[in-house]
């Protein structure tokens, strides 16, 4: 059974900072990582991996050259071997174009997959647009915001446990799928050092667009349906009003009165 | 040379600065300042001041002074032995003294340097060199220090503070005021190797800017100390020897010292530490490990083989004793969320924490020679946890850190029913061949008590901390009386009864099982020297 | 791609400190990119030279112009026996209502659903000129290929030109499906709408865990989609007066059609809330002196609809479990509205909510650092405050409704 993990490298958001001058993020010290939800991602398709024989985990991304190290964590969690796609040509991609490059790289690199495993969004995007726009082009089943999964005896559909509002649903489909994965009850996993070293002697390649089975008008900016016109920072929070000496009453009045406003009330 | 004359500083209006009066007020308006980490409670203080500047400081040491009122000085107050916990008196916060002045390159040592207020903490230290953002020193308008920062913008390699006592929110002063270290000394060494100047306040309100390599004893043990006034005072040093392990338990003495040592690690008896000039050092990649082992016996013996291997560079070895990871292991299934880790494996029966270089990108990886040592030992490289991006080393970190905690949410639901419960922990580090004994000692002795307890901590620096937690107030009565046996073993055999933490309030009569009565005396008389009306600090080190 | 004019750049800079992703740098005198751009703009906007340009594609305007009327799609929720607009629907009504009068285009609601379906004259009445609905028994609870199939349909044959979806977990599911199906352009999570002067959608929406704004536009594309976040647009006031327009949609569904089956689906009854995930929080430290008062900080919380939290200070006390521990060594918390009540505000706790996007203080030390941090500052006795704010808020709730 062979799973594809689609994974993204992204900086670190808690280290991401705005200079409000020029209102644009500060680069220094802000380190690149595996998205946290790809990692869960991973952990449940590792999970899969060990509950069943000859199963196969294959992480996939579509990134820069230094997206490497984020593919070297994926082989430190789990996965059995990594696929970097990678070009020039896919600069200015927005999900739409993503997604299309992502599929065309899974047809290529493994064309008899079961299972297509996403993080539920990125942390950068927040956009949670790649799972779905996959499984269209695909033209498969998605179910979303998994938070535990398991496959039926006969191996040849999945349940999972979806995160709704209020709850939360057991649905169940017939593979191939495409699943994204939540936080669920998940504490994401360290590897041992034995891991770190093996990961860098599995197997790692990298596809250019030359590759794909597309067209170069499909692929990058060039390919993508939305386009990023402006960036700039939000409104900044700096400390505010500080009201001294007000009688009690006339103090929460004045929360209160704030908290209206703010529409908490 | 042996002699050096102090500087004025500026005045200031006492009247002008901001300050907290009665001690009522100051209980209820500012509880936090009470006290420290040990929890120790204060007796009763009537004043509580904040200076801005070392002006202000001035003026209220003088102020107080005339009035002889005695001074505690407090940083981030995170010690735990008390030290800023006033006897009556006044509270003195440096927190407003929190910025940084410049950095700089020193072509004699080819080090980065960074000077700063003593209460900047170790945190936002570390996080502005890490991040090369330092705000204070683009905002100043000074020449130098900008194009010193833009070099050191410039420079392509990360640096650090290498320090890192457990809590980075300590000030940088207080740390150089205690000798701190942390799970790095065991390669960088504590503060004290990286202290190169510091500015100190003595009781007059009078200054002493000392930087490393320029005042030396003289070969009669003395430095002449010559005030504003013209005033002669002669600082004799002690006459013992010091421990060869990790030590913070009296004041530095040998011959034929640096001055700036007598002042780092003397916990405030003998002046105040206004700012701090220390070095940097170059950042590498690193991995940290958790290695799983048997049992505490498996450990100690994989320390030794790790030691004793020149070959394998280890930034820091830290342990955590069998029943310490029992007591994790309880927390992960009470608690899951609180322990952001995996579960302690079920096997395991002690573990060792180290740290050494790595590089994420290389395409080959070579660590034979340390598979080889843990191997060795009977222990696999597949039952660790690895951690080598910033976030994983923070989660290691912030693993550590639960220890202690769980220790103090325990002692405090005790103390619900006991009030005069504390957590017990000791601070003691003997010399690398006697590891071994003195962890048989611990073990017996506790098993035997039939106590409560764990342990951990520097064990590449024979230093690990026993942690006692006694159960009602019988245990812990008989965890003292441990607790000073341990203390005169450790001595007995070449080693200190505070590594770390300081003597503070808590830990005097510890430091009479460490020397012999004259030397206390030779203690005190250097105290009285520099601070003539016993002003600062009442009851660190010193009893009254 | 982006164009540098080497006759115009004059080498000031300015581009690389605007960019982001270290992708533009001075170098040899001139600008010059590398792999790492993403044609974001930002650096165009920046150049005083006009050195910079992105190169885009134009479609056609006479293409585009066969596509009109602006269309929301109104989800509904279950509530006991019936199917109701869930709140969104309205703000998102609203929005649209204000995008159609902007263009001088029809307003349409779409609703999907079976016989269960009520209140859909309200939709006319909060804004829409007509409601499109879709009555299917297969379309009685939401599944991804149901609604898909059903709503790529409409929109394909009624050709509008913006189509809206709340960005609910359902939103977020079905909006990327139509728009991959049908090849469209669509933008997550929007908190800002408008049209500019060539009619085209222009959407913002936060990025980077909110640390940035950006805004997008579809331009080659039709209809321009668009999820909406909840709780951030205002829903209007039912005007009763409007004409209730209702088209009943003919729906082709086959089970065959939909592939994921429901085994199960449990409810859960308000739980203890996690702090991660809870929009209000009010959160007490060490000032509150003493465990009554945190009765009343939890009485706050409940009042407001939040959750109670606190200060690593107060959990070693015992006073609350770890799980409610904001911090450095506790959880971190981003929620809309955080009120920190006795808390000082010392690093290792702000470090642990410092990205809520409303902070309000209320502290006995005029210098306690929270007040740096905290839009709102209260210097005062919380002890007193809070009971008196209690009432107030309860005062205002019962004059709200």
């Amino acid at each position: 059974m062979k799973i594809v993990v689609c994974v993204k490298q992204v900086p670190e958001i808690t280290d991401v900072n705005v200079n409000p001058e020029t209102g644009t993020l500060i680069r220094e010290g802000v380190t690149s990582i595996l998205n946290p939800f790809c990692e869960y991602a991973l952990d449940h398709a590792a999970r899969l991996n060990s509950a069943y024989n000859e199963t196969e985990v294959i992480a996939i991304t579509m990134g820069p050259p230094q997206a490497k190290s984020a593919l070297y964590r994926c082989l430190e969690l789990g996965a059995d071997r990594a696929v970097l796609v990678s070009d020039r040509k896919f600069a200015g991609a927005d999900t739409w174009a993503t997604a299309l490059t992502l599929s065309a790289a899974i047809r290529q690199a493994v064309p008899d997959f079961n299972l297509i495993m996403l993080g539920k969004q990125a942390i950068d995007g927040d956009t949670a647009q790649v799972g779905p726009e996959l499984a269209e082009i695909l033209n498969l089943p998605q179910i979303m915001y998994g938070a535990e999964m398991h496959l039926t005896p006969n191996k040849k559909r999945i349940r999972v446990k979806q995160e709704t509002e209020n709850g939360y649903k057991i649905l169940e489909a017939r593979l191939p799928v495409v699943v994204s994965a939540s936080k669920g009850e998940l504490i994401r996993r360290v590897p041992s050092f034995q891991d770190v070293l093996t990961a860098r002697t599995k197997d790692l390649r990298v596809i250019a667009a030359a590759d794909l089975d597309l067209d170069e008008s499909e692929l990058g900016l060039q390919g993508s349906y939305t386009q990023v016109v402006n960036v700039f920072p939000p409104a900044q929070k700096h400390g505010g009003t500080k009201l001294e000496g007000l009688e009690p009453e006339v103090a929460a009045r004045k929360i209160a009165a704030y908290l209206r406003e703010e529409k908490f009330i | 040379m042996h002699e050096i004359s102090t500087q004025l500083v500026p005045f200031a209006d006492f009247n002008k600065i901001r300050r907290v009066e009665g001690f009522d007020r100051i209980s209820a308006e500012y509880p936090t300042y009470l006290t420290d980490e040990s929890k120790l409670s204060p007796e009763p203080f009537d004043y509580l001041f904040f200076p801005m500047d070392e002006a202000e400081l001035a003026a209220i040491l003088k102020q107080m002074s005339a009035q002889k009122i005695k001074v505690t000085i407090a940083g981030a107050r995170t010690g735990l032995v008390g030290g800023c916990v006033p006897r009556k008196g006044a509270l003195v916060s440096l927190e407003n003294l929190d910025r940084v002045k410049s950095i700089t390159w020193d072509h004699k040592a080819e080090e980065w340097r960074i000077q700063c207020q003593c209460a900047l903490d170790l945190r936002s230290l570390n996080d502005q060199i890490v991040s090369k953002n330092l705000p204070d020193v683009a905002n100043c308008g000074d020449r130098q220090a900008l194009d010193a920062l833009k070099r050191f913008k410039e420079d392509p390699a990360g640096y650090f503070y290498p320090p890192d006592p457990t809590e980075m929110s300590a000030s940088i002063g207080g740390t150089v005021a205690t000798n701190a270290s942390g799970a790095r000394t065991y390669r960088y060494g504590p503060t004290r190797d990286w202290v190169r100047g510091i500015r100190v306040m003595l009781s007059n309100g009078e200054i002493l800017s000392i930087p490393r390599g320029k005042y030396f004893a003289s070969p009669g043990g003395e430095f002449i100390v010559f005030d504003s006034k013209g005033n002669k005072l002669s600082v004799k040093l002690p006459t013992y020897r010091m421990p060869y392990t990790k030590n913070t338990a009296g004041f530095f003495a040998a011959p034929r010292m640096d001055l700036i040592d007598l002042f780092i690690g003397s916990e405030g008896c003998l002046g105040v530490i206004t700012e701090v000039t220390a070095a940097l050092l170059k950042r590498d990649e690193k991995i940290s490990l958790i290695q799983f082992l048997s049992s505490d016996e498996q450990a100690i013996e994989l320390v030794d083989t790790l030691r004793n291997n020149e070959r394998v560079q280890l930034d820091f070895l830290e342990f955590y004793s069998g029943n310490a990871l029992d007591l994790l292991q309880q927390r992960q299934v009470q608690d899951p969320k609180s322990v952001d880790m995996p579960l302690i494996p079920e096997h395991a029966g002690a573990a060792l924490f180290f740290e050494f270089s790595f590089d994420a990108m290389a395409d080959s990886l070579d660590y034979g020679l340390l598979e080889e040592a843990i191997n060795s030992c009977g222990a696999s490289i597949s039952d660790s946890w690895a951690a080598y991006e910033n976030r994983e080393l923070q989660r290691l970190k912030d693993f550590r850190h639960i220890l202690p905690e769980t220790i103090n949410a325990i002692i405090a639901e005790r103390k619900k029913q006991y009030p005069k419960l504390h957590k017990l922990g000791t601070d003691l580090a003997v010399p690398d061949e006697r590891l071994r004994d003195m962890w048989r000692i611990y073990y017996d002795a506790l098993e035997t008590a039939d106590l409560e307890w764990v342990a951990f901590g520097h064990i590449g620096n024979n230093h690990i901390h026993i942690n006692i937690m006694p159960r009602n107030e019988s245990e812990l009565q008989s965890g003292l009386e441990l607790y000073e046996q341990f203390a005169a073993k450790a001595v007995e055999f070449g080693g200190t009864v505070s590594a770390e933490h300081g003597i503070g309030k808590m830990k005097i009569k510890f430091l009479k099982l460490m020397y012999s009565s004259d030397h206390l005396k030779e203690m005190q008389a250097l105290k009285l020297a520099l601070d003539p009306s016993s002003m600062l600090n009442p009851g660190n080190i010193f009893c009254g | 791609m982006l164009k540098i004019d080497k006759n115009k750049c004059n080498a000031c800079g300015l581009c690389e400190t605007s960019c982001a992703f270290v992708a533009i740098a001075v170098e040899d005198d001139v600008a010059q990119v590398n792999d790492l751009c993403t044609l974001c703009g930002a650096c165009v906007n920046v150049c005083p030279q006009n050195a910079l340009a992105i190169k885009r594609q134009k479609v056609s305007i006479e293409e585009l112009s066969h596509y009109n009327g602006v269309f929301i799609w109104a989800e509904y929720e279950s509530r006991g026996e019936t199917h109701a607009p869930k709140k969104v629907a309205y703000e998102i009504l609203a929005q649209g209502r204000k995008l159609a009068d902007q263009l001088g285009e029809q307003l349409s609601a779409i609703v999907l659903g079976d016989e269960r379906l009520v209140d859909i004259d309200n939709l006319c009445h909060h804004g829409a000129d007509r409601v499109l609905c879709c009555r299917h028994d297969l379309l009685g609870r939401y599944t991804s290929d149901g609604f898909t199939n059903v709503i790529a349909a409409v929109i394909a044959k009624e050709k509008p030109s913006i189509v809206l979806y709340g960005a609910t977990p359902n939103g977020r599911d079905l909006a990327p499906r139509v728009a991959a199906r049908m090849r469209l352009g669509l933008t997550a999570d929007c908190t800002e709408l408008g049209i500019d002067e060539h009619r085209q959608l222009v959407q913002t929406r936060p990025a980077f865990g909110g640390n940035i704004m950006a805004t997008i536009i579809s331009p080659y594309t039709r209809p321009q989609t668009a999820t909406v976040r909840p709780n951030v647009f205002a829903a209007a006031e039912a005007d009763p007066t409007r004409p209730v327009n209702i088209e009943e949609v003919p729906v082709t569904l086959t089970k065959a059609n939909i592939r994921t089956r429901l085994i199960e689906e449990i409810l859960l009854d308000s739980e203890e809330e996690r702090i991660e995930e809870a929009k209000i929080i009010v959160s007490a430290g060490r000032g509150c002196q003493d465990p009554v008062t945190l009765d009343t900080v939890r009485e706050l919380a409940r009042k407001l609809g939040g959750v109670l939290a606190g200060s690593r200070a107060i959990v070693e006390l015992g006073w609350i479990p770890h799980s409610l521990q904001v911090g450095q060594s506790g959880t971190t918390v981003g929620p809309e509205l955080y009120m920190a009540i006795g808390i000082s505000g010392a690093v290792q706790h702000v470090v642990g909510m410092s990205s809520s996007k409303k902070i309000i203080a209320i502290n006995k030390d005029p210098n306690a650092p929270i007040f740096k941090i905290a839009e709102l500052g209260i210097v005062g006795d919380a002890l007193v405050i809070l009971p008196k704010l209690i009432d107030e808020i309860e005062r205002i709730k019962v004059r709200l409704h």
